[in-house]
């Protein structure tokens, strides 16, 4: 890394430092389990979440009000990266937000797949990406499926949706498989290692997630490759093919001989649940994006790490307050939150 | 002192001190990038940054003394 490079990176890093030294910290969590929601939406009332919160007062109350306020500071803060962020650094974190970009087409899809209303979407839709707030309220005003992907045919997703016949699941696919094709090409161009590395974890790790439930509704191997993303670290297409071949009791034996065995090595007796599974295999995501990021302080990885604990903050708030709301006893909570 | 030998300790004072400079600043930019980045987002950082930001000047005034010495005490 040349100097003007690092200068470049010591700004941006410095600034997401010390945006992570704002994050909730992990030991509030199991405090807020003890809480009533009144007693949480004051906290988060008085924290980083303040204006956002003041801002969506008037339109939405109780738990609307947090879940909007939530994402309201999720894309801003997303943005506000892409805005403080220059050259390489700007180019890759504009290609890893994209993800929302997938995850705002998907709700959408779901959403009007299901017969949601336009509110039930907007609740979940987070303009972190490139496409804007506007550009979403627009489409989400739509009817039909078609009419959105048609709303979409301008954009970098649309080969992935035309020629849609009905099946959601293959279209979602499609869409995951594109986004980190995509973001692997340019993390290629760009030359960044370290990125490259962290995306193929990331790619490891949601095609363990998805392997585990493939592999728990008694999928067939075809099925389950569909589903899988190509591109991984350590699970590479042909591990891919020879895992969704096996049994469920196989799978996870198998497993062993890969590092992310550790991350769920303590529960191995009891792989019943499939939220356990995933809470350790997103902690061990956080974990391994922190400690990198201390191995290569001026480069993506801090920012990365932050992007990470920015969402598992939000997720993990979004989890408990839901979870008070629908009176689920705080031990399954708990079992939700990555900390 | 003859004059080319004067000549040639003014141009090393010169080299002394420049260099030294220009090694201060190379270390100093990142510095100061950094404290402007997280002075963005907390002020609070206000006094450590500028404390971070001088440490490099520290070897811009090895400079000047070795000119100093070169120029005074030969």
């Amino acid at each position: 890394m040349g100097i003007s490079n690092a200068v470049k990176y010591a700004y941006i890093v410095a600034r997401v430092r010390a945006m992570k030294s704002k994050l909730i910290p992990k030991e509030m969590y199991p405090k807020f389990i003890n809480m009533e929601i009144p007693e949480i939406t004051r906290f988060i009332e008085e924290s980083e979440y303040k204006k956002d919160v003041d801002e969506l007062g008037k339109k939405y109350k109780g738990t609307d009000l947090f879940e909007h306020a939530l994402n309201q500071n999720l894309a801003l803060t997303y943005r506000k990266l892409i805005e403080v962020s220059q050259d390489e650094a700007n180019f890759l974190i504009t290609e890893y937000l994209r993800s929302w970009d997938i995850w705002n087409i998907k709700t959408i899809l779901r959403g009007k797949f299901s017969g949601a209303t336009e509110d039930e979407i907007f609740e979940d839709v987070v303009s972190a990406g490139q496409l804007r707030f506007r550009d979403l309220t627009e489409i989400i005003k739509i009817g039909t499926i078609e009419g959105v992907i048609a709303a979409l045919s301008g954009t970098l997703f649309y080969p992935a949706l035309e020629g849609f016949k009905g099946d959601l699941a293959e279209i979602e696919d499609r869409l995951d498989k594109m986004y980190y094709s995509n973001i692997i090409e340019a993390a290629s161009a760009s030359g960044n290692k370290l990125f490259l590395k962290f995306l193929r974890t990331e790619i490891d790790l949601k095609n363990l997630k998805m392997l585990f439930r493939m592999k728990r509704a008694g999928m067939e191997r075809d099925e389950t490759l569909k589903s899988l993303i190509p591109g991984g670290l350590e699970l590479r297409d042909a591990d891919l093919a020879r895992l969704a071949s096996m049994s469920f009791a196989e799978f996870v034996r198998a497993l062993e001989e890969f590092s992310y065995w550790k991350a769920i090595a303590d529960i191995s007796g009891e792989l019943s649940s499939l939220i356990n599974i995933e809470t350790r295999l997103d902690k061990y995501g956080l974990m391994y994006a922190t400690r990198i990021s201390y191995y290569h302080p001026l480069s993506i990885l801090p920012i990365l790490d932050y992007i990470l604990s920015k969402k598992i903050e939000i997720d993990n708030l979004r989890i408990i307050v839901r979870g008070k709301e629908t009176a689920l006893p705080e031990d399954i909570i708990k079992a939700h939150l990555v900390m | 002192m003859d004059p080319t030998q004067a000549g040639m300790v003014a141009i090393g004072a010169g080299i002394a001190v420049g260099l030294s400079g220009i090694g201060a600043g190379m270390g100093e930019q990142a510095i100061g990038a950094a404290a402007v980045g997280a002075m963005a987002e907390d002020e609070k950082f206000f006094g450590k940054g500028l404390l971070m930001t001088v440490i490099p000047e520290s070897i811009a005034i090895f400079g000047l003394v070795v000119a100093l010495i070169l120029l005074f005490v030969f």
